[in-house]
C-alpha cells in the first residue's frame, strides 16, 4: 500500500509534466490543427533561460516568470514569422518547419550552454544542475497513510491543478477564451464575427509555449538537472497524453498526462521484469496505438466525420 | 445616403475570376436583394464585400475604404455577415455562439446579456436550447442562431447569404418576417442573396440581377417584376 | 520567358543528356574508391548509407504522403539482424541482408496496419514512438542474451582469417586490398550497391502502376479508394517495402563499424530526424532528392565538424559561428530546412527543376506511355 501510494504520487508528478506539455500541444492543435513538434524543445530553451537566470543569481520564482515570458515571446514570434506564412502552403510544410525548429533549438541550446547536440544516449553529456521550485531534499517528505510522499510531488501536482483551473477560467469566462474556442470551432466564421483570428493564434502559441516553459522548469527540478535530451521523451509522453485525452480537449490532455504518468510508473514498478526502466517509453507507444485503434478521437475529443 | 458602394468589383478563387467588374450600391435603411442562378456569383459577391476572399476594385462602407481590410476589421465597422451554410460554431453552446457574436462590442456584459435575451424572445426555440451545442441544432434553428449571432454585434448592415437554403418554406417565411421587421423598426440595412426570387422580391426595396458574374439588370422590385422578359428569363414567375 | 532550347522527352537530345550524365556518375563512382583518399571514401560511405535510408523514407513520404519519424527503428532492425547473425551465429554478413530485408518488411507491414486507420499527425506520432521504443527495446533485460543490452554487439563486420582473393578485374583492382586497414573501398562498394538497389526499387515502384496509385493516395486517399485503389494492400506493401529498404543501410552500418549498440548513429531517434531532414532538403517526392540531400548533409557536417574550436572556422565565417560551443552542422541544416520550406517546398531538386525549365523546355512523352510527371515540374506552363 505504501509503495503503491509512493508510485502513484511519483506518477502524478511526472504525469503533471506530461500534462503541461500536452496542454501546449492541444492549445495549438485546437487553434490551427497543427502538431507542434518543437513544443518540447521550446520548453527546453526556456528552461535553459531559467537556468541562466539562476546562474546570474536570480531567485527561481522570478526566473520562472522570466522563463515563461520568454516562452510566450518565442511562441508568438514562431507563429507570426514561421507558421502563419507556411500554413497557407500545406500542413506537411508546417510539420517540417516545426521539425526544423526542433533541430535548430536543440542546436542553439547546445551552442549557448555547451552541451553536445542530442547525444546518442538521449541525455545531454553536460548536465547542469537545476534548482527545484519545491523542497526537494532527501528529507522533504510528507507522511500519507504511512507512505513517504515527496513534498515536491505534491507541490507539482497542486501546481498543475491550479494551472488547469486558471486555464478553465480563461477559456470559459474571458473574451480571449471565447475567441480561442470560436477559432478552434470554426476559424472562417470567427473572422466574420470580428475576431482577430491572427491575434488569437499568436496568443495561443504564446500561451502554449509559456505553459511548456513551466513544464520544462518543473521537470528539470524533478531531475535536479537540465540537459539537451531532457524534453524529448517528455514530448512523446505528452503526445500520448494528448492522444489519449483527445487532441482538441485541454481537460483531456491534463487527465491523459496524469493517467500516463501513473500507468508508466506503476508498470515500471510492478512489472519490473517485463517493462523495467528501459521499456517505460513503450507505454507511450502502446497507449497511442490502443487509443487510435479503439477510439481515434480520444477520451474527450470531438469526433470528426469525413464525408466522401 | 449611400451606405455601401462597390465600384468595379472583381473577385474569384485562385486563377478563376468569378465576379467581373460589378457596380453595386446600398442606401441606408434599404433591403437590397441579389438574385441569380447557381454559379452566378452571388456568394462570391458577399465574400468579396465581407473581405473573406481577395478582390480588386473599390468597396466603400460609410465612407471608409474597406477594399483592403480584413474581414474582422470590416465587422468592427458595423457589417455583420450570415455566411452560406450558417457558419455557426458547432462545438460552442448556443449562448456562447451569441456571446461570440458580441465579441467586438465594448458596452459591457449587461448590455450584451440584454441583447441576447431579446433574441431569445424573438426565437424562443433558441432559448430552450441555450446550453446545447450549436452543432446539435436543426438546420432551421442553426439559421436562426446564425442570424441572431450576426445581430448581436449590433450591425448597421447585415449581409445574409441564402438564408432560405435547405429550410422549410414556413421557417423561411418566419425568418424573412424577422428581417423585414428589423428593417422597418430599427432601420437595419440588409443585403440579401437569394435564389428564391419569389420570396425575396416581396421584401426587397431594390434588386440586382446577377448572371455569370455580371449584373444584367437592376432596379426596384416593382420595375423588374413589370419587365416581362426579365421576369420570364430570370425570375421564373 | 522564352526557353533557350526545347528537348523532346525520349528524343535524341534527351538521350544524349542522359548518357553524358550517366557517364559522369559512373566515372565518379569508380574514381572515388580508386583515387580518393581514405577520408573521402569514408565520408562517401557515410553519405551512401544516409542516401539509402533517406530514399526508402522518400518512397513512403514523397509518394504516399505518410510521415514516418520512426525509420531509425527499421535501420536498427537491419543493424541488429546483421549484428546478431554474424556475431552470435557466425553467418557471413552478405547472407544477413535478405534476412533483415524480410524481417523489416514484416515489421513495417505490421506497423502499417494501424496506419490504415491513422492519418497525418497521428501516424507521425505512432512512428515516432516506435523510433523511441526500438533503442530501449534492445536494451531490455529480457533480451540481453540476444542483443547484448546497452553494451551492444561487437565483431559484427567481416573477419578475414584466410588469405583473401584480390577481386581483380583484368588486373585492375577497384577496391584495393581487402586485408589490413584498407577495407574502405570494399565497404564503399557494398554501400554503393545498396544505394543502387534501393534506387532501382524506388524507381521501379514510382514508375509503375503502383506508383500512380501511390500518388493518388497521397493527393486524396478517399478519392483513390473510390477509384478502386486498394488502400490497405497498397499502403501495407509500400510501408513494408520502405521499411525493408531502410534496413539495408542498417546492415551496412553493422558491417562497417564492426559493432552495434543501441546508441549507434542513426539507430536513435535522431537518425529518423536526420533521414527526414536530408530527404526534404534534397527534395521530397523526387528520386534524386535524397541523394543530393545526403551528400550535402555529409559535406556540411564533416566540414563544420571541428568548428567548436573557433580557430578552425574560415575567417569570413568566424564572426557568425565563433560563439557556438558545438559544431553548427545541424543548426545550419535546420535553418536551411526552414528556409527551403518557404522558397522551395520540393527541396533543392525541386528548385533546380524550376530553374531549368526557364531555360530548357522539356516536351513530355504523350500521355499513357507510362512516365510519371514529376511533381515539381507541375507549375511549368501555368
Amino acid at each position: 500500500m505504501e509503495l503503491f501510494l509512493q508510485r502513484l504520487f511519483d506518477g502524478l508528478s511526472q504525469g503533471s509534466v506530461y500534462a503541461l506539455i500536452a496542454l501546449g500541444l492541444v492549445i495549438i492543435y485546437r487553434g490551427t490543427g497543427h502538431l507542434n513538434f518543437a513544443q518540447g524543445e521550446m520548453a527546453l530553451f526556456c528552461t535553459y533561460v531559467v537556468y541562466q537566470c539562476g546562474e546570474w543569481g536570480i531567485s527561481i520564482g522570478f526566473a520562472l516568470i522570466i522563463g515563461m515570458a520568454t516562452g510566450f515571446v518565442l511562441g508568438s514570434i514562431t507563429e507570426v514569422t514561421l507558421i502563419r506564412p507556411i500554413a497557407k502552403k500545406s500542413p506537411f510544410a508546417v510539420f517540417i518547419v516545426t521539425l526544423g525548429l526542433f533541430q535548430f533549438l536543440n542546436w542553439i541550446d547546445g551552442a549557448i550552454w555547451k552541451d553536445q547536440p542530442l547525444p546518442n544516449s538521449g541525455v545531454g553529456s553536460k548536465q547542469q544542475s537545476f534548482p527545484s521550485l519545491f523542497p526537494n531534499k532527501d528529507t522533504d517528505f510528507v507522511n500519507v497513510f504511512g507512505a513517504a510522499i515527496k513534498k515536491q510531488s505534491i507541490g507539482v501536482f497542486l501546481l498543475v491543478l491550479v494551472l488547469t483551473g486558471l486555464l478553465f477560467l480563461l477559456f470559459n469566462y474571458t473574451k480571449l477564451g471565447l475567441a480561442m474556442r470560436a477559432v478552434a470551432s470554426n476559424a472562417e466564421s470567427a473572422k466574420l464575427v470580428g475576431i482577430r483570428t491572427n491575434m488569437v493564434l499568436m496568443m495561443s502559441w504564446g500561451i502554449a509555449a509559456a505553459i511548456g516553459a513551466l513544464g520544462g522548469v518543473v521537470f528539470a527540478g524533478i531531475n535536479h538537472n537540465v540537459n539537451l535530451g531532457l524534453m524529448f521523451t517528455v514530448f512523446i509522453y505528452a503526445s500520448a497524453a494528448a492522444t489519449l485525452g483527445g487532441f482538441d480537449s485541454p481537460g483531456g490532455a491534463v487527465l491523459g498526462g496524469l493517467i500516463i504518468g501513473v500507468v508508466e510508473n506503476l508498470a515500471a514498478g510492478y512489472a519490473d521484469q517485463w517493462v523495467g526502466q528501459e521499456l517505460k517509453v513503450g507505454v507511450a507507444l502502446v497507449v497511442i496505438l490502443a487509443v487510435l485503434l479503439v477510439k481515434p478521437s480520444g477520451l474527450f475529443g470531438t469526433e470528426k466525420v469525413e464525408r466522401v | 445616403m449611400t451606405m455601401l458602394n462597390a465600384r468595379g468589383l472583381s473577385a474569384g478563387y485562385g486563377p478563376v475570376t468569378v465576379l467581373h467588374d460589378i457596380d453595386m450600391e446600398l442606401h441606408e435603411g434599404e433591403i437590397v436583394v441579389i438574385l441569380g442562378a447557381n454559379g452566378a456569383g452571388k456568394t462570391t459577391t458577399m465574400r468579396a464585400i465581407s473581405g473573406t476572399i481577395p478582390r480588386h476594385g473599390a468597396v466603400e462602407f460609410d465612407g471608409h475604404d474597406v477594399s483592403k481590410m480584413s474581414p474582422d476589421a470590416i465587422v468592427r465597422l458595423g457589417v455583420a455577415q450570415v455566411p452560406q451554410g450558417r457558419g455557426t460554431f458547432p462545438e460552442l453552446s448556443v449562448a456562447d455562439n451569441l456571446r461570440a457574436g458580441a465579441i467586438t462590442r465594448r458596452d459591457g456584459a449587461a448590455a450584451i446579456a440584454a441583447d441576447a435575451d431579446r433574441w431569445y424572445q424573438q426565437f424562443p426555440r433558441l432559448a430552450e436550447r441555450r446550453e446545447q451545442r450549436a452543432g446539435s441544432l436543426s438546420g432551421g434553428e442553426q439559421q436562426m442562431l446564425a442570424i441572431a449571432r450576426a445581430l448581436m454585434s449590433r450591425p448597421r448592415l447585415l449581409l445574409c447569404d441564402e438564408p432560405s437554403l435547405g429550410l422549410a418554406p414556413l421557417i423561411t417565411q418566419e425568418l424573412f418576417g424577422v428581417i423585414e421587421r428589423l428593417n422597418k423598426e430599427e432601420g437595419l440595412s440588409v443585403l440579401l442573396v437569394e435564389q428564391n426570387a419569389n420570396l425575396a422580391m416581396h421584401m426587397a426595396h431594390r434588386v440586382y440581377l446577377l448572371e455569370t458574374g455580371r449584373i444584367v439588370a437592376s432596379g426596384s422590385a416593382a420595375e423588374l417584376s413589370a419587365d416581362d422578359t426579365i421576369r420570364k428569363a430570370y425570375l421564373g414567375f | 520567358m522564352k526557353p533557350f532550347a526545347t528537348i523532346r522527352s525520349g528524343g535524341a537530345a534527351s538521350w544524349a543528356i542522359r548518357i553524358v550524365v550517366g557517364v559522369l556518375v559512373v566515372y565518379l563512382m569508380f574514381w572515388i574508391p580508386t583515387s580518393a583518399s581514405n577520408g573521402v571514401i569514408d565520408s562517401c560511405i557515410t553519405a551512401l548509407t544516409l542516401m539509402a535510408a533517406a530514399m526508402s523514407l522518400n518512397l513512403l513520404l514523397g509518394y504516399t504522403g505518410q510521415i514516418s519519424i520512426g525509420h531509425s527503428a527499421f535501420y536498427g532492425i537491419g543493424a541488429y539482424t546483421t549484428g546478431i547473425l554474424v556475431s552470435r551465429y557466425g553467418w557471413s554478413p552478405f547472407q544477413t541482408f535478405t534476412f533483415a530485408f524480410v524481417l523489416a518488411f514484416v515489421v513495417g507491414a505490421l506497423v502499417s496496419l494501424p496506419a490504415l486507420r491513422i492519418k497525418g499527425v497521428y501516424l507521425a506520432l505512432v512512428t515516432l514512438a516506435l523510433g523511441l521504443v526500438f533503442p530501449q527495446l534492445v536494451k531490455a533485460k529480457k533480451l540481453v542474451w540476444l542483443t547484448g543490452g546497452a553494451r551492444g554487439l561487437d565483431k559484427t563486420g567481416f573477419r578475414f582469417t584466410k588469405a583473401n582473393p584480390t577481386y581483380e578485374i583484368f588486373g585492375w583492382n577497384p577496391w584495393g586490398s581487402l586485408r589490413g586497414e584498407n577495407i574502405k573501398p570494399f565497404l564503399y562498394w557494398i554501400a554503393m550497391i545498396i544505394v543502387i538497389i534501393v534506387y532501382l526499387a524506388c524507381r521501379g515502384v514510382v514508375k509503375s502502376r503502383v506508383g500512380r496509385s501511390l500518388v493518388a493516395i497521397r493527393d486524396n486517399d478517399t478519392a483513390a479508394a473510390v477509384m478502386g485503389v486498394n488502400l490497405a494492400v497498397t499502403k501495407g506493401i509500400v510501408f513494408g517495402l520502405s521499411a525493408a529498404l531502410c534496413s539495408l543501410p542498417g546492415c551496412m552500418s553493422a558491417i562497417r563499424t564492426g559493432n552495434v549498440t543501441p546508441d549507434s548513429t542513426n539507430i536513435t531517434i535522431q537518425g529518423s530526424i536526420t533521414f527526414l531532414i536530408v530527404m526534404v532538403v534534397g527534395g521530397a517526392g523526387s528520386l534524386w532528392g535524397p541523394i543530393v540531400g545526403s551528400a550535402l548533409f555529409v559535406f556540411i557536417t564533416e566540414r563544420t565538424g571541428d568548428w567548436s574550436d573557433p580557430k578552425q572556422i574560415p575567417g569570413i565565417l568566424r564572426p557568425f559561428f565563433d560563439w557556438s560551443h558545438t559544431p553548427p552542422g545541424s543548426g545550419i541544416f535546420a535553418v536551411m530546412l526552414i528556409a527551403l520550406m518557404f522558397v522551395a517546398p520540393f527541396g533543392i531538386v525541386g528548385m533546380w527543376r524550376r530553374i531549368v525549365v526557364r531555360f530548357v523546355r522539356v516536351i513530355p512523352k504523350p500521355a499513357g506511355t507510362g512516365t510519371l510527371a514529376p511533381m515539381a515540374a507541375a507549375p511549368v506552363e501555368a
